[in-house]
């Protein structure tokens, strides 16, 4: 129970980290950031959406990781928002665009489309670890409830 | 186990907080006026995503000029964004 725990606080964590560091590169340099996206092969009517949805869904997500009564939510948040990621990456990978664009995100931007992917792989997996743990964890505790309501 | 948790999660919001401001730019050439190398000639290349994109490549796609000379900018290879006047006349 306890090494659970600790091990569901550690894959918080890790996903605060990441979606922490990656919302605030974006906006310590909103300006490239902005043209990053201009750069991908996207509508560029989408720009002035997606600048400002993609950095504050990450800090939403943060939020969500931080609290106790959210954090599940904020597991599955962080699945779906990652899981797009991966996907708009094997997109381009697969050369579906016209061109391949520059990656973009603070040091994130250092590696290639086929890091991205594996990067992207290796948080999807902590997401779905993050919502099984707490799921179990969920369960036994309605479950230990029960065991006592029926005692009394 | 409070005190664990507390100490994961202060750790995790330091670090990243740190390591983005560690990790930023503090000068960004592409701030500046962006030429791109074509027949012998550097020309303006206009704004990135609505004039130009760079295509991911070991290549220099633009150059920003510092009064003496160009300098090479961002990395890739340049490419012109078909129907531009349509789209900067829009914008």
């Amino acid at each position: 129970m306890f090494k659970r725990q600790v091990l569901i606080e550690c894959i918080a964590a890790l996903l605060i980290m990441l979606f922490l560091y990656a919302s605030l590169s974006k906006f310590l340099d909103f300006e490239t950031f902005t043209g990053e996206m201009n750069n991908q092969p996207l509508p560029n009517s989408w720009t002035p959406f997606l600048v400002w949805f993609i950095p504050c869904s990450e800090i939403a997500i943060c939020l969500a990781l931080m609290i106790e009564r959210t954090r599940l939510l904020g597991f599955y948040a962080s699945l779906v928002l990652m899981g797009l990621f991966t996907i708009y990456t094997c997109i381009i990978l697969f050369h579906f665009f016209s061109y391949v664009p520059c990656s973009c995100g603070g040091v994130i931007k250092r590696l290639t489309w086929k890091q991205h992917l594996v990067f992207n792989l290796f948080f999807v997996a902590l997401a779905i670890c993050g919502i099984t743990l707490q799921r179990r964890k969920f369960y036994d505790s309605l479950f230990i409830t029960n065991q006592k309501n029926s005692l009394v | 186990m409070n005190k664990i948790k507390c100490l994961i999660m202060t750790l995790a919001i330091l670090l990243s907080i740190g390591g983005a401001f560690a990790t930023r730019p503090h000068f960004d050439c592409r701030t500046d006026v962006q030429y791109y190398f074509a027949g012998g000639a550097y020309n303006p290349a206009g704004k990135i995503g609505v004039n130009y994109t760079c295509q991911s490549s070991t290549s220099v796609c633009t150059y920003t000029y510092n009064g003496v000379s160009y300098i090479a900018c961002q990395q890739g290879s340049w490419l012109q964004i078909p129907g531009v006047t349509e789209k900067t006349d829009k914008k």
